[in-house]
């Protein structure tokens, strides 16, 4: 009996964490236009969430502040909060709700599975979605017609990845003799080391071992970073997220694989401006190839400023993104002399924001509504901070390479 | 003492209050065949990691691991079970109780500077303090009710504490970081410094959870409630008093245990929850409410996880955990160390 309350325990509570949703109401009001956010401002990925939520508030701010929106009389705009928990359905039911309640753009998600549900919510509704954070490759695959990404998609990362090291590595005539491979095991871990794989057969980089995990339960890497060792890699590349980045370079620390360098795809850890704090002297050299706000322009570091002064906390590059997400539906709902949904799903393509995000010239979509205009740079802890290292002409430190632990 | 409690899968059936668990676990243990299997399974685990990675320093790497990490996973499993046998309360709030301790940790570095293990004893008077208060005040009423009422507390409470943490902390991950962790060399395995500590820490403190139910006065007393709490009462033991203690020593193994892994983890508000599962497994496969059997239920799922890792390649190392315990559920199901099924 005892057993069967227990078991039976289980299931309930699995169950009810499971379908536990928010009803927040939303405020209203026809004198603004609403934008609505989908982003995890509770669960474990809040802290990213928070930082999402407030570009997108800074982006609102500095509009209203230089006037609203010209072309509709200086009508002001405001965001529409929801919370999606970090879960597909609660992202797919706040986007439902942020629609029905008026919102004419709807922006995030973060996660990529959440977001595959947001869009499936404002292609229905023909409101135009904008992802800031959204990796997975096949979410535009599916001929959407309202939904657009601003970062590079997870098929980019990990071939840009596969390029610069093999260029850095030549740079510093120091050939690989082999590279080795972490990645966690969804979408967006499996996305980019497939990737890399293909690029790197196409480069002439020799693969190792290819070792996945599961980032919502690992608490230790060091069997894995074992492997790494005895397979006699010259390289590591990681894909993972904030937690298992800094449980990465902690075990590399501690089992001081011969490495020349560890190389984060995309990784979530390696260019945030805490990881050096939190992975001490583990974090020294890491590199990362990620998006990244341009340091070198005068927008950049206004948005590093603002955001350091209204949130008390360093901006990372998710803040940014969101931060132009807002810009870019603005810059349309001008364009556009409109807050109608199509009219600004229409008037998305032809603006002409410089993101505060590193680019190559302003935001423009592709047929497909992947951002032409996104590119990822290589960054590299040095002197406790991530800084620009590659390509040259973006840089704002000396790359140093080798950089693996124990040199 | 008569043996009218049938139910000797508990903590504390009659019987085993007058010859101990220890007595007990012997005698289970000579005679489970259940463990010998086991045994066999973790052998088979480490042969097929072994032919797997063609490396015995990598799979000299995952046992070690295993066991250190296991470490970690007993002591809080211990608590759970504890709870367990004791109230008969399915505690869903332990990983937040975790959760708990990894922040009185950091606040404690946070705000005087010292080295994160003088914060043990505070964490562990912290949470004991506060596991009092759950029982003491809002589990109290529903005790020898329905499971869905403690079922909905201790959730409710562990969403509770992970959004208070979310508020005052905020989402960013936080850390405690030691001046020096060196990697420690054992037989070509290595382990850090911050993780031998993590698991020598958890056994002693197991240690002493294991003393105080089987030696002490007061340890007979929560063993008496657990068997009978209506005839405990009625020789004068104070029935809400022990429940009380109990929970508070269950919330206590979890905060000791969120201390210990403090310099090697990431602190967030829902850092506790990868744990939770785990525990729960655990305390399945110890056999529910035996504090002995979530000791090695904790070494045993800490092994098959890094060893099936290393055999299972590209899956999550928590298969290997999840396919055990479907095992156990079917030849064992009162768990490795539980009596024979009631």
């Amino acid at each position: 009996m005892r057993k069967r309350k227990f078991v039976t325990a289980v299931a309930v509570a699995l169950g009810v964490a499971l379908t536990a949703t928010a009803c927040s109401a939303s405020g209203s009001g026809d004198d603004v236009i609403k934008i609505g956010t989908v982003h995890p401002l509770t669960g474990v990925n809040a802290g990213d969430g928070a930082q999402l939520e407030n570009g997108a508030k800074l982006a609102v701010r500095d509009i209203n502040a230089a006037g609203g929106i010209k072309a509709l009389g200086g009508k002001e705009l405001a965001i529409d909060p929801g919370d999606t928990k970090g879960s597909a359905k609660t992202g797919q039911s706040e986007a439902q709700r942020l629609v029905s309640g008026g919102a004419v753009a709807l922006i995030g998600s973060y996660q990529s599975a959440v977001c595959a549900n947001v869009a499936v919510v404002a292609e229905r509704n023909k409101v135009p979605y904008l992802m800031d954070i959204c990796g997975d490759n096949s979410i535009l695959e599916n001929g959407y017609k309202y939904t657009f990404r601003m970062q590079p998609p997870n098929s980019r990362f990990g071939a840009s990845t596969a390029d610069y090291v093999k260029a850095v590595a030549e740079q510093a005539h120091r050939p690989i003799t082999k590279v080795a491979y972490l990645h966690e095991n969804t979408a967006f871990g499996n996305g980019v080391s497939k990737a890399f794989a293909a690029r790197a057969a196409e480069i002439g980089l020799t693969m190792g071992p290819s070792i996945s995990y599961d980032a919502a339960s690992v608490s230790d890497l060091t069997t894995q970073i074992a492997q790494v060792k005895s397979s006699g890699a010259s390289i590591l590349v990681i894909s993972g997220y904030y937690r298992d980045g800094v449980l990465a370079a902690k075990a590399v620390q501690t089992v001081k694989p011969n490495l020349d360098a560890v190389v984060g795809a995309a990784d979530g850890a390696f260019d945030q401006p805490q990881f050096p704090t939190d992975a001490g002297r583990a974090g020294n050299g890491y590199f990362d190839v990620n998006y990244h706000i341009n340091d070198k322009s005068k927008k950049g570091q206004d948005f590093v400023k603002a955001y350091t002064a209204e949130y008390g906390d360093a901006p990372r590059t998710g803040a940014a993104l969101a931060y132009d997400s807002v810009m870019v539906i603005a810059a349309a709902i001008e364009k556009a002399g409109s807050d109608d949904p199509e009219a600004i799903r229409n008037a998305l393509g032809k603006t002409d924001v410089t993101p505060v995000v590193l680019s190559d010239g302003p935001v423009r979509f592709s047929e497909t509504g992947e951002n032409l205009s996104t590119l990822p740079v290589l960054t590299q802890v040095l002197d406790g901070a991530p800084h620009v290292v590659f390509p040259e002409q973006f840089a704002t430190k000396q790359i140093v390479f080798p950089a693996g632990p124990g040199r | 003492m008569s043996p009218t409690q049938t139910d000797t899968n508990t903590l504390a059936s009659i019987d085993e209050v007058e010859a101990g668990t220890g007595a007990r676990l012997m005698k289970n243990l000579r005679s489970s065949t259940p463990a010998l299997i086991m045994l066999l399974v973790l052998v088979a685990l480490f042969v097929a990691a072994l032919l797997r990675s063609g490396s015995m320093a990598i799979t000299g790497q995952a046992l070690l691991t295993g066991i250190v990490t296991g470490g970690v996973y007993s002591l809080l499993a211990m608590g759970l079970t504890l709870i367990f046998g004791v109230l008969d309360i399915v505690n869903f709030a332990h990983g937040a109780f975790l959760t708990v301790g990894l922040f009185v940790t950091y606040q404690v570095v946070e705000s005087t500077g010292w080295n994160p293990y003088f914060a043990l004893p505070i964490a562990i008077a912290a949470l004991f303090i506060i596991g009092m208060a759950v029982q003491f005040f809002l589990l109290h009423r529903t005790m020898g009710g329905g499971l869905e009422s403690q079922l909905l507390i201790t959730l409710g409470l562990s969403l509770l504490i992970a959004n208070v943490l979310l508020m005052i902390f905020r989402g960013d991950p936080l850390s405690v970081n030691l001046t020096s962790d060196p990697g420690v060399n054992i037989l070509g395995a290595v382990v850090s410094r911050s993780h031998i500590i993590a698991f020598v820490g958890a056994l002693i403190l197991a240690g002493v959870v294991y003393l105080v139910l089987d030696r002490t006065p007061f340890g007979r007393a929560i063993r008496a409630v657990a068997a009978s709490s209506q005839g405990a009462g009625l020789v004068g033991i104070n029935v809400r008093t022990v429940y009380a203690v109990t929970f508070g020593l269950g919330a206590a193994c979890a905060g000791a245990a969120g201390m210990l892994i403090a310099p090697f983890t990431t602190i967030t508000p829902t850092a506790g929850d990868q744990f939770n599962i785990l525990a729960f497994v655990v305390v399945v496969m110890g056999g529910l409410g035996n504090v002995m059997g979530a000791l090695i239920g904790g070494l045993i799922v800490g092994l098959v996880e890094q060893l099936g890792g290393v055999a299972l390649v590209g899956q999550s190392p928590l298969l290997g955990v999840f396919l055990l315990f479907l095992l156990i559920l079917l030849i064992r199901p009162q768990g490795l160390f539980g009596g024979k099924s009631s």
